[in-house]
């Protein structure tokens, strides 16, 4: 690890792969330009075996010039053909370290290692392609120990540990969000069909399906919708196998580690101290089956950024949230619970709710055929509003911030005072008449901001909140 | 209940304020004028250029002619050694609060027309956004600038 060295020579393919296809990508139409010209074909087929050769000589020159080594407190990665280019990483500025592998990799044994720290953007900062299992474990134990010299002794059998039972897969695979896209990537492609054939009609012909509902063919009605659902639910059940299959959280002292993935096995590390907050996820078809999933705000880029990488519990029953929170993450483990908002607030939630709906309605009673059909919504957005009020809370839980809003699943949010960016307060005229206000903190992720808001809460609680933000911080100097 | 923050912003913020006020109000202007070239086009009915025309002078003036004036009034700032304290806005009133030992850099900014004035921004950012105090005197932004690196400095800690 001390010594300058190389990745395995897998890195060379891997390196082709990505370059060619990047290259591929960017110049199709040109490919498909030159192809289709019988002169300039010749020539074009002539170039490509060069090219090519071209292209794996310089993989195996960047191979032999890349190197990476540990120096001191630092991870250091000297690279680049032409130009030598030398990246420095303080070991203790490290975020995460992120192990990977797809097929090919798993053939022959090595992993990928991505190490990511708090810069922007969505590349990792330092990405070793190819490198055996063994080697990649004993550099990752040296970067988030921190420590000097990995010491094997000190191999403790992890405490406690979460697995995704292939039952709970299912019902996570049914109740996710991704139904709805799918759903609603299948309609759009249907109504693009309309632009594409403007001679079919579309939705000219769903017009008389709906005209001929009444004329007894109802069943041929439901049989559309119940295959389009089963469609939808075979490909959010495809897609939850690749990303969950053989789910498995651990912690392990001061780290959490998930791996995870059917094609391509993740490993994930994340320091516990490295979390900026937890937020609890009740999404609206899960709460009938009383489960939720435990999502974790962090500063790493690529772990954020997938959006996959952030779940900590995918699916958990709600009776077992404290148990596990508990034993794997009691640094956010919340005992008591949320206040709720004041009564004046229940108004507001209910008018920015409902009034949209009741425009909605109104005009599409007007101008749409069977569009006081609409006015089913606004029942619907004033029992919504309601259910967002109950909803809204709060709790400061000694160095522990938690807020709960709901848009439409209920989120909780759990922040720890030193995580908190920033804090607002804000007050309009109508929540001044009321004595409310709105409270807003602002925490890093790998996006940028993590922005909890909570609408209507008393202006005396919220000066209360900030004042704990403040004389807190006061105190530590 | 907190004091409000001391400090005020410079007041040349607000022929500041006017200026650009005025000029951010021309894009306004160009919807009454769009809706004058379709209505030539397509024979819409005239009068309602004017009331777009009226409309869009209404709102103007008010951006140009008084919310400069009462937005001076309520901006308020106050950096002490453990954080920094901003009040502000004119329809929703807005406290902020970030402790010194979020704070990652400070920037100073200054177009063209706060050159003008001799005005400067004072920008703070932090892991999850940036902040603005707007508007102060060149030399008086400088200073906080550096005083407000000089704290980040002294508290720093990791996230």
């Amino acid at each position: 690890m001390y010594e300058p060295q190389r990745l395995h020579p897998l890195s060379i393919l891997d390196y082709l792969i990505k370059n060619i296809y990047s290259l591929l990508k960017g110049l199709l139409p040109l490919f498909l330009v030159a192809l289709a010209d019988a002169g300039i074909r010749k020539w074009f087929l002539l170039a490509v075996p060069f090219l090519l050769v071209l292209f794996v000589v310089y993989g195996v020159l960047y191979w032999l010039r890349y190197v990476f080594y540990l120096r001191g407190q630092e991870l250091r990665l000297e690279y680049g053909v032409f130009v030598r280019k030398q990246r420095y990483i303080p070991i203790e500025r490290i975020q995460s370290v992120q192990i990977s592998a797809g097929i090919l990799q798993r053939l022959l044994g090595v992993v990928k290692i991505q190490v990511e720290t708090a810069g922007a953007g969505n590349q990792a900062e330092f990405v070793l392609s190819a490198l055996p299992r063994q080697k990649a474990e004993t550099l990752r134990e040296i970067l988030q120990a921190g420590r000097q010299i990995p010491d094997q002794a000190e191999q403790v059998p992890p405490a406690a540990e979460y697995r995704l039972s292939p039952r709970r897969l299912l019902l996570l695979a049914t109740t996710s969000n991704g139904i709805g896209v799918v759903l609603s990537a299948l309609l759009a492609a249907v109504s693009q069909l309309d632009d594409f054939f403007s001679d079919l009609n579309i939705w000219i012909k769903i017009g008389q399906y709906v005209e001929n509902l009444a004329a007894g063919k109802i069943s041929m009605f439901i049989l559309v919708i119940v295959i389009l659902f089963l469609f939808a639910w075979l490909i959010s059940l495809a897609g939850s196998l690749i990303r969950f299959s053989g789910f498995r959280l651990t912690r392990d002292g001061d780290n959490i580690r998930i791996s995870r993935g059917l094609l391509e096995k993740q490993q994930l590390t994340l320091p516990v101290k490295r979390l900026q907050a937890v937020k609890v996820v009740e999404g609206i078809l899960r709460q009938p089956f009383g489960m939720l999933s435990v999502q974790v705000i962090s500063i790493s880029n690529s772990a954020g950024a997938k959006g996959e990488g952030n779940v900590l519990f995918p699916l958990l029953p709600h009776s077992r949230l404290h148990h596990y929170l508990q034993q794997m993450l009691p640094e956010f483990a919340v005992i008591s619970d949320i206040k709720g908002l004041p009564a004046s607030a229940r108004r507001r939630y209910l008018l920015v709710n409902t009034l949209p709906a009741l425009l909605i309605a109104i005009l599409s009673a007007i101008f749409l055929p069977w569009g006081y059909l609409a006015f089913i919504i606004v029942p619907l957005a004033a029992w919504l509003g309601n259910a967002q009020y109950r909803s809204a809370g709060w709790l400061i839980d000694t160095d522990r911030l938690v807020l709960r809003t709901r848009t439409l699943g209920r989120v909780t949010t759990i922040v720890p005072r030193r995580k908190i960016q920033s804090m607002s307060v804000s007050q309009n005229f109508f929540q001044k008449r009321l004595g409310l206000a709105s409270l807003r903190i602002n925490t890093a992720s790998g996006l940028g901001a993590a922005v909890v808001q909570v609408k209507g809460m008393d202006e005396r609680t919220c000066q209360d909140i900030i004042q704990w933000f403040s004389a807190r911080s006061a105190f530590y100097q | 209940m907190r004091q409000i923050p001391e400090q005020q912003i410079d007041s040349r913020a607000i022929p500041y304020w006017r200026w650009s006020a005025g000029i951010n109000s021309l894009f306004m202007f160009l919807v009454p004028a769009a809706y004058y070239g379709a209505s030539r086009l397509w024979h819409w009915p005239a009068w309602i250029t004017a009331v777009l025309l009226i409309m869009v002078l209404a709102v103007a003036s008010f951006f140009i002619f008084v919310k400069p004036e009462i937005k001076w009034k309520t901006w308020r700032y106050e950096v002490s050694e453990q954080e920094i304290d901003l009040l502000r806005g004119v329809f929703v009133k807005t406290r902020t609060l970030i402790p010194m030992a979020r704070v990652q850099h400070v920037d100073t900014r200054q177009g063209p027309l706060l050159r003008h004035y001799g005005l400067s921004t004072v920008t703070i950012s932090t892991a999850a956004g940036t902040h603005e105090i707007p508007a102060l005197a060149d030399d008086v932004a400088g200073i906080l600038r550096d005083r407000i690196s000089e704290l980040a400095r002294v508290v720093d800690e990791d996230v």
